[in-house]
């Protein structure tokens, strides 16, 4: 977790040497745009960066490519040297960023060249301080330290790069040779308490030693050297001006990056929009990006740069046919991107097609001659990607259709119902979750037949303009005027229902009902809405519809009482309408959808209750109890289905529940978060 | 899971088994190829599968295919040759197989009568050779084999110590080859026994049957899909078995910080918790992709006899009275039996030839197809809203499924599993923090994708590496300048941006160059009649850019003002004659 690179230190120098020209000479008919050959006349006309300049300039470069490739996760430091070190910025997230440091060396601003010559300027102030700034731990480290994982886990290695430049070897040495006894004193002062910062379990310092364009330097470049267990150490000399290649090859090591050449992008010429030209934007990213989509019958085509001294892997733009980014492709990884030349006008091209939304599949030749398109950029939330894409074959290359297999012949399934549920519960990004928000379950219907085969209610839904409503109501939480407006949907279905209706059914091919049918549809129609309500029931209210449907039924002969000779005498009750006065009173509220008046309802129910083996008297008195009772239920019983035992809390075990469910599913036994 | 069958042709597998006239090894191996192909086709064909015959070469018979008919033709031409070379037939499989990508679980099914083969080519001279040489780049392939998953259906009885000697090299060969595999052999009967009493007279253990178990014990341990439950919502037809094929492989996680590395397998129930568009989703990179079929419980009887069982079963499905969910079924059961046609009903009205089709339909017993499935509408549904379901597939483990349709339109429901951890997929954030609309705060909105911090190539970064990239900045500068006053403010903004850079970098001489730049075009415009504020602010700009007093970050150069300060106005006269000196 805790890699070499997740710490990296610049030590700049800032001593008065670095105030002199890189003797790299800018034309200034050059920044005008003229040819340059008008313009051979040399003196002041021309202009060059300092060293420190091109110290700044690149080491900066390096982390723009740190910070876009691994936002957040690898951290750079500044330190700025001549007679103290000067902190340009810290591990903490808000000073790791690209504006923060150029702001910060607008301070720091060129080393004065009158300055004097003094043994005070030096660059080793900068590398104790680097030392010192390795100790400190980065928000990760002081996060996992205060989780209480162990001191000895938290791996604490750094690197730390030194733009400097030595006189020779030999005072190169004893650079190298401070530095190696200053991270040692480090160490034993982290050791002992009070513990002043993380043991630094090894550092590799690369030095970089610069000179003016066309100088030889009096010291040898050297590859990695073990110095200690410690300390590794390398050392570069190097023109100014070559300073950012330099560093462009040493940060491919640096973070295992690979650089990928798009080639053949078509592009309108800057003077003449009408041709157009084709050129190539390098790129890095992680080396991943090629190693996982590597198999044993190809391989990615590499090619050097001209003035590069590393390899780059071309791969064939291919114009996109459609807005393709939201097609999925099979993806074996996705890593962030940058372009080698970020302010270059192809670089910036290709960036602005890839942040409007389109994606680019990139071609690679097989060996076999056709072509494979290996990986494809875009990008998504304004940072692109390189997708590395699967191109060996897959044993899931076929589908198997899911018409041919269970359930692939059935063609009545609530497919258009689901979608719309669908969209109502289409995620968004959150920025704190409450864990008492419902989640998918309760959000989704207790009650969802497959196919319109297996239900009556939504089969009839699209035909009966007013049962939406009602279905509606059933699953919301009910409140007494919603009550009795189902009460009254209750009361017409039974109406319809002893009037003989049939209900407009479709799946029928034209034919009548056979007369038991006629029968069997409201039957089915009582038995289904009953479950409907029994697993939504919330509310005193669900109970209260429950009751009269189920008396319902049982006036229909349906009921668990199966006492199909009630049917007769309802019918004749039905001839003669009663007018209870007491639902009037109940319920004066405006009723829009249903035509007859509650107080038929009333009566009907209470006709239908007389159904059953009890007196007129009975049912009567029973109504009137059942109307003076209607005090709130124990809740629980309300939504406790009959015949269990109902539960206390039943909000509050929910969530407990689901967790412990799901982790004694996943068997591991994990206390619910938050 | 691409499998490759490979079956020893060697002249010993000619011979006879002993006490079972009527097979010769070949013959047994035959029998259990067309077994294995009976199982495949019973799991729905998934399989690709290749064929080879071994002997001193390894021949490729049929290759990769899902038409398991080629195979078993090709299986009955096999004619036995020479010796067996196993190793050969190991390096062909390389080669075979290279076409797959490393995302595929790759399977050798061997059909062989163990025999060890002579001389060098044998595997114990192989076992010679190859020790201490592990490395070496000759054996180079041996480590793509140790990705492969192989199987051995040893053929032979436990009697013959030929064979029993030869299982105990096989074995060998896999350990010190690091291979991963296993030798199917027909179980030791009387193990104490066995060596003393075993009798040839006795009909011997291996035959058709032997075979047979075999082929099941090896599709019970290498050829089983994974079996979870899919829950889609709270009623209980929204739950459902279904298969994962192919199964899921366990992930390996490796230890961080204290936590020690272990072997994660996706849990046994995977639950829907929301819908996203697939263009939020985009294309993420998945561990492993997957179908979701559902399952069909098979019943335990051979395909024979299936067909008499349908017929003697009732029409109506039995219900189970202790289910929960008994009255749910039984409803439904009775809304399907009131939209079929009753066939007592038709039979009496006599109705056309076109209501007796219906009546078969109805009273026979449904077919899988015919059953309902929450996979296919799953699919139906998440194919109409081009949407996909996350699904959580363990702690702080997700996937997505979603309606996937390959290059011959044909579609069915896929899951694709993603990197264990919440946030895998950075344009849709952290997944356990993803709700629903309803969920916002009041006033508050959310959308995909979640945008991420400004990278360089979104702003407009300076770089001055390249001295082109240096130029295109200046000039812009320039090019503003010539259409001031018009550009004013554009002029400005650029020259402000530079002047940061540059200072920044400690850039200093550039600061120089642009004022005398600056002057020079001030100059120029002038000879060509420019208009008169143009010439004023260039003065200005460049007297500004010289003032050592600007070189601070808070300080920004600001258009000349008409009549303004008479200050400013006195320096930029002095800077015009300054301007001349050039």
């Amino acid at each position: 977790m805790f890699e070499r690179n997740q710490k990296t230190i610049f030590v700049l120098d800032h001593t008065r040497y670095f105030s002199i020209a890189s003797e790299e000479y800018i034309s200034m008919d050059f920044l005008k745009g003229k040819p340059s050959a008008h313009s051979s006349a040399g003196g002041s006309s021309q202009f060059s960066k300092s060293l420190w300049t091109c110290a700044c300039e690149s080491s900066i470069e390096y982390c723009r490519v740190v910070w876009d490739l691994f936002p957040g996760k690898k951290h750079v430091r500044f330190i700025v040297s001549d007679t103290a070190a000067h902190i340009v910025n810290t591990w903490s997230a808000s000073t790791q960023n690209m504006s923060h440091v150029m702001n910060a060396m607008v301070m720091v601003g060129v080393p004065s060249r009158s300055m004097p010559q003094s043994s005070d300027y030096s660059v080793i102030h900068g590398l104790r301080a680097a030392i010192e700034a390795l100790a400190e731990p980065t928000d990760e480290q002081s996060q996992a330290m205060a989780s209480g994982v162990p001191d000895d886990l938290i791996l604490n290695e750094g690197r730390v790069i030194c733009i400097t430049s030595a006189r020779d070897n030999t005072s190169m040495k004893s650079l190298e040779d401070i530095f190696n006894t200053v991270l040692i004193q480090q160490n034993v002062l982290s050791a002992t308490p009070p513990k002043k910062g993380l043991g630094i379990n090894h550092c590799h310092l690369v030095i970089l030693n610069i000179v003016p364009l066309g100088i030889d330097s009096m010291v040898t470049n050297r590859n990695l050297l073990e110095i200690s267990p410690l300390l590794d150490v390398e050392i570069h000399t190097v023109g100014a001006p070559d300073i950012s290649y330099k560093l462009t090859h040493l940060i491919l090591d640096h973070y295992d990056l690979a650089s990928t050449t798009v080639t053949n992008i078509p592009m309108k010429e800057e003077q003449n929009a009408n041709s157009s030209a084709n050129y190539d934007v390098e790129i890095l990213h992680s080396r991943r990006a090629h190693s996982i989509t590597c198999g044993p019958d190809f391989s990615l085509p590499t090619s050097i740069k001209q003035g590069a001294t590393y390899e780059t892997v071309t791969l064939k733009w291919c114009t996109p046919r459609g807005c393709g980014s939201a097609d999925l492709q099979p993806c074996l990884g996705q890593f962030l991107v940058t372009p080698v030349d970020v302010t270059s006008r192809p670089s910036s091209c290709l960036i602005n097609f890839l942040l409007n939304g389109r994606s680019v599949l990139l071609e690679m030749p097989r060996k076999t001659g056709s072509k494979a398109t290996s990986h494809m950029l875009s990008a998504r939330g304004g940072e692109i990607f390189i997708h590395s894409l699967c191109i060996t074959r897959s044993c899931m290359d076929e589908a198997p259709s899911i018409a041919d297999g269970p359930g692939g012949r059935v063609n009545d399934y609530r497919t258009s119902e689901l979608g719309q549920l669908m969209k109502m519960s289409r995620m968004v990004p959150l920025k704190s979750r409450d864990p008492a928000a419902p989640n998918l379950p309760r959000r989704l219907p207790r009650y969802f037949p497959l196919t319109t085969t297996s239900t009556v209610l939504f089969h009839l839904q699209r035909h009966l303009s007013w049962l939406p409503h009602f279905l509606h109501l059933l699953v919301k939480e009910m409140d007494k005027q919603d009550e009795v407006r189902c009460q009254q949907h209750i009361h017409e279905l039974y109406k319809s229902a002893s009037r003989g209706d049939v209900l407009p059914f479709t799946h029928t091919n034209g034919a009548r009902l056979k007369p038991h049918k006629a029968k069997d549809q409201y039957r089915l129609l009582y038995r289904e809405l009953e479950q409907l309500i029994q697993l939504n029931a919330s509310t005193v209210h669900h109970k209260n519809l429950l009751e009269s449907l189920q008396t319902l039924r049982a006036a229909y002969g349906d009921a668990p009482s199966k006492s199909e000779a009630g049917t007769a005498n309802l019918r004749s009750f039905t001839e003669s309408p009663l007018s209870p006065e007491r639902l009037e009173a109940m319920s004066n509220v405006s009723i829009s959808s249903s035509t007859n008046s509650n107080s038929l309802l009333k009566a009907s129910k209470r006709r239908m209750s007389n159904c059953g083996t009890r007196s007129l008297l009975d049912i009567i008195s029973s109504a009137e109890r059942s109307q003076s009772n209607k005090r709130l239920d124990f809740s629980g019983r309300i939504c406790t289905p009959i015949g269990q035992i109902a539960k206390l809390y039943p909000d509050f075990g929910n969530k407990e529940k689901d967790a412990a469910a799901a982790a004694a599913a996943s068997g591991v036994g994990v206390a619910p978060k938050e | 899971m691409p499998t490759i069958i490979a079956v020893d042709a060697s002249l010993s597998m000619l011979r006879p088994v002993p006490g079972r006239n009527e097979h010769t090894y070949l013959s047994l191996a035959t029998k259990g190829i067309q077994h294995l192909l009976d199982n495949f086709t019973a799991a729905g064909k998934l399989e690709h599968l290749a064929l080879i015959s071994y002997t001193t070469t390894a021949e490729l018979k049929v290759d990769f295919t899902r038409d398991y008919d080629q195979i078993r033709q090709a299986v009955k031409k096999i004619e036995t040759v020479d010796k067996a070379c196993l190793l050969t037939m190991l390096k062909t499989s390389v080669s075979i197989m290279s076409t797959w990508g490393a995302q595929n679980l790759l399977q050798l099914v061997v059909f062989t009568d163990c025999g060890l083969g002579f001389g060098t080519t044998s595997i114990s001279g192989f076992l010679e050779t190859y020790a201490g040489k592990e490395a070496d780049p000759e054996y180079a392939w041996l480590r793509t084999v140790a990705n492969y998953n192989l199987n051995f259906i040893c053929l032979g009885l436990h009697s013959d110590q030929y064979f029993t000697r030869a299982l105990v090299m096989y074995q060998q060969l896999l350990d010190a080859a690091l291979l991963k595999g296993q030798l199917f052999m027909t179980p030791v009967k009387n193990p104490e026994t066995n060596e003393a009493t075993s009798t040839p007279s006795h009909k011997s253990e291996l035959g058709r049957t032997a075979v047979f178990e075999l082929i099941e014990r090896l599709c019970e341990t290498s050829y089983k899909s994974t079996e979870v439950t899919l829950k889609c919502g709270s009623y209980f037809r929204m739950e459902a078995p279904v298969l994962l094929w192919p199964p899921t492989t366990p992930y390996e996680q490796p230890a961080v910080l204290g936590v020690e590395a272990e072997v994660r397998q996706i849990d046994q129930r995977i639950d829907v918790c929301g819908f996203l568009a697939l263009s939020d989703i985009g294309s993420p990179a998945t561990l492993s992709r997957h179908w979701v079929l559902p399952k069909v419980e098979r019943e335990k009887t051979s395909r024979r006899s299936a067909g008499m069982a349908a017929v003697a079963k009732p029409a109506k499905l039995t219900l189970d009275t202790s289910n929960p969910n008994y009255e749910l079924e039984r409803l439904e059961q009775d809304i399907r039996e009131f939209y079929a046609k009753d066939p007592k009903d038709t039979e009496e009205s006599g109705d056309d030839a076109d209501v007796t089709i219906v009546l078969k339909h109805s009273s026979g017993p449904q077919t899988e197809q015919q059953k309902e499935c929450l996979c296919v509408l799953l699919h139906g549904a998440l194919k109409m809203e081009n949407m996909a379901a996350l699904v959580r597939v363990g702690e702080k483990w997700y996937g997505f499924m979603y309606a996937f349709t390959d290059a011959k339109k044909k579609s069915n429901l896929m899951l694709n599993i993603l990197p264990p951890g919440s946030n895998v997929i950075p344009w849709l954030g952290d997944l356990e923090l993803l709700g629903f609309t309803e969920d916002l705060a009041p006033g508050e909105t959310a959308s995909f994708p979640v945008r991420a911090d400004r990278r360089s190539y979104s702003q407009s970064s300076v770089v001055w590496i390249r001295q082109a990239s240096l130029q295109s900045d200046v000039q812009k500068v320039l090019r503003h300048a010539k259409k001031m006053p018009d550009k004013t403010q554009h002029f400005y903004k650029e020259l402000n941006r530079i002047r940061r850079a540059a200072l920044a970098l400690g850039f200093v001489e550039l600061l120089e160059a642009l004022a005398m730049l600056l002057e020079k075009e001030c100059a120029h415009l002038t000879l060509n009649g420019a208009s008169n504020e143009c010439t004023v602010q260039l003065q200005h700009a460049a007297t500004e850019l010289r003032k050592t007093s600007n070189r601070d970050i808070k300080s920004t150069i600001v258009p000349h003002q008409k009549g303004g300060v008479p200050d400013a106005s006195s320096s930029a006269a002095v800077a015009s004659t300054a301007g001349y000196m050039y």
